[in-house]
């Protein structure tokens, strides 16, 4: 029990560091640019349909935006942001060697690291997708927000245990590696129509996205993008992404020699 | 307390520590070397956050690197400083020992002690981001000695520290040495280390130089070669003396005559001698400068003795 506790004490601990107003600054940015754009879609509609205007027309448009706005890119800055410098900015700071010296320190604080960054970027997810579902104000507002709202957990579940490898990995080049493999993997390869988009989580998210929203002539329309496997497919490659980096990246970082100072 | 058997630690090319054996009881120990000489490199071993790329080497009756469970016998006060803006010296501490694994309800108490015996009760909930260099210095302190280690290791632990300061810690060290349990101090000042403890390790390029206390350590310099200054007006006519005598490696008189620069391959030679000479033909010499006000010049000394460049 005293160590199933401790990423908790980590978590608290790393939110507690947190409250800082650059910080709050970029999760309300986090929540308002995903809000503004659907506003922005919503006003331009409402002006150019007027009497005509028809929520139901609107699911599918605005439930793509609302998905790429939110569990796609909303998820990944943040993640980029929370999840990526988690061990490099202890080693800048040359704090890495205060928490490599406790007995749990490392893989109890990269795993509290993770839960805090999935945390504080799911917060930002869940209420900008709130407030979105409510801006667009279909009849189908509770399918779309509990879809969104699911497909943001996976997202920030698998997107952090990937930038936490990368992090552990590429230590000095933290952001340039996690940026990289943004825009080549989840941006590039996953809409390559090839077996290696399967490998990747956005594919696996747009194909949960299509089937638990009912969008079959989107699918039709665009198999290679969302994807024809069934739910549990998708599923169980989502959780074999994230259990696999997730504890590729605790083992990394138990029996990593990272700098710990000038040397003397 | 701790055991090295030939260990050396690369950094690809570069060497950190050089061969290394080395075997310390239970004890307090100065670990003096300038900037750069491997301090940080063998104290990054001892608490296993590195491993060695050759040989090996046991902390309390375990290697440090496999055994985690080590770590909670070990304290550790690094050189680097710590900066949490906005958090307490009292959460971070109480944070640190957590990530040991003692139960929540003891971290506060352990917490509270360990600032309290660094002198930080009346600052502990205030946020580090405004704590003075000397009070993080502190804070550092009281998160090594919090879980109540065997062995603390202090990597130059007066930093930032004012004279009251530097008196407090000189006098908890002391009380923690005469507990019984381990001491590794780390520093490139010589009289930080003499007031906590007599006896030293020098480590120089990453090799061991010399060990044991002050006096041995002279006797060892006594018998090393090195460089001494003479100033007076009188210095020149020391010269036939010294340029008749074996143990003299290479003489050097500045241009105003003022200064002349000796080689010494038999130190002891020369300091049993220069008395009597200068005595004898009534010379006037100011000063007589030793490289022990040069630790650099010193370990230069040593460097040269244990490559085997001078027996």
């Amino acid at each position: 029990m005293n160590r199933l506790t401790m990423p908790w004490d980590v978590v608290r601990f790393e939110l507690r560091r947190s409250f800082t107003p650059a910080r709050m600054a970029m999760w309300l940015v986090l929540v308002a640019f995903p809000i503004a754009i659907i506003a922005t879609m919503r006003t331009i509609a409402n002006a150019h349909l007027a009497d005509k205007l028809d929520p139901a027309d609107f699911v599918e448009p605005f439930g793509v935006t609302l998905y790429f706005l939110v569990p796609e890119v909303t998820c990944l800055l943040g993640l980029l942001l929370w999840a990526t410098p988690a061990i490099s900015t202890e080693i800048e700071g040359q704090t890495w060697v205060y928490l490599a010296l406790r007995r749990s320190g490392r893989r109890m604080v990269l795993f509290g690291k993770y839960l805090t960054a999935v945390i504080w970027t799911l917060s930002a997810a869940l209420v900008a997708i709130s407030a979105s579902v409510f801006l667009i104000g279909t009849d189908v507002m509770l399918r779309m927000w509990l879809v969104m709202s699911a497909l943001a957990v996976l997202s920030c579940l698998a997107h952090a245990a990937i930038f936490l490898l990368i992090g552990v990995v590429f230590y000095r080049r933290t952001m340039v590696a996690a940026v990289l493999y943004t825009m080549v993997v989840e941006y590039g390869l996953s809409f390559v129509p090839a077996l290696v988009n399967k490998f990747t989580v956005n594919y696996r998210l747009r194909g949960l996205l299509a089937t638990w929203m009912g969008w079959e002539d989107v699918r039709s329309n665009a198999e290679n993008i969302f994807g024809s496997e069934p739910v549990s497919t998708h599923l169980l490659v989502l959780a074999a992404i994230t259990i696999t980096l997730l504890g590729a990246a605790l083992y990394r970082v138990e029996n990593a020699e990272y700098p710990t100072q000038q040397e003397g | 307390m701790i055991e090295l058997n030939h260990v050396s630690k690369m950094y690809g090319n570069v060497v950190g520590v050089n061969d290394l054996t080395l075997r310390l009881p239970m004890g307090a120990y100065g670990l003096i070397g300038p900037n750069g000489s491997g301090k940080t490199t063998l104290i990054n071993l001892l608490i296993g956050h590195f491993r060695p790329t050759i040989g090996s080497l046991r902390v309390l009756d375990t290697s440090p690197s496999s055994d985690r469970q080590l770590l909670r016998r070990i304290g550790l006060c690094p050189a680097s400083d710590v900066l949490y803006p906005n958090v307490s010296a009292l959460e971070w501490v109480q944070y640190q020992i957590r990530l040991h694994g003692i139960p929540r309800r003891d971290c506060r108490r352990l917490a509270e002690t360990a600032l309290e015996i660094v002198d930080m009760t009346d600052a502990m909930r205030r946020p580090m981001g405004t704590y003075s260099l000397g009070m993080r210095q502190r804070t550092k302190i009281a998160q090594a000695i919090a879980h109540q280690p065997d062995l603390l290791i202090l990597d130059e632990p007066y930093n930032g520290l004012d004279p009251v300061g530097r008196n407090d810690m000189t006098r908890m060290l002391r009380d923690w040495t005469q507990s019984g349990r381990g001491l590794i101090f780390a520093s490139h000042v010589l009289q930080e280390i003499e007031s906590v403890t007599p006896s030293f390790l020098l480590i120089h390029g990453g090799r061991l130089l010399a060990s044991g206390t002050a006096a041995e350590i002279e006797s060892i310099l006594a018998d090393t070669p090195q460089e001494v200054r003479l100033v007076g007006k009188d210095v020149a006519k020391l010269i036939h003396r010294l340029a008749d005598v074996d143990w003299v490696e290479s003489l050097q008189l500045n241009h105003v005559k003022h200064e002349l620069k000796v080689s010494l391959r038999e130190p002891i030679e020369f300091y049993r001698q220069i008395s009597t000479w200068i005595r004898d033909d009534n010379l006037v010499i100011e000063q007589l400068r030793t490289p022990d006000g040069n630790l650099e010049a010193v370990f230069e000394s040593l460097l040269r003795r244990h490559r085997g460049d001078v027996t």
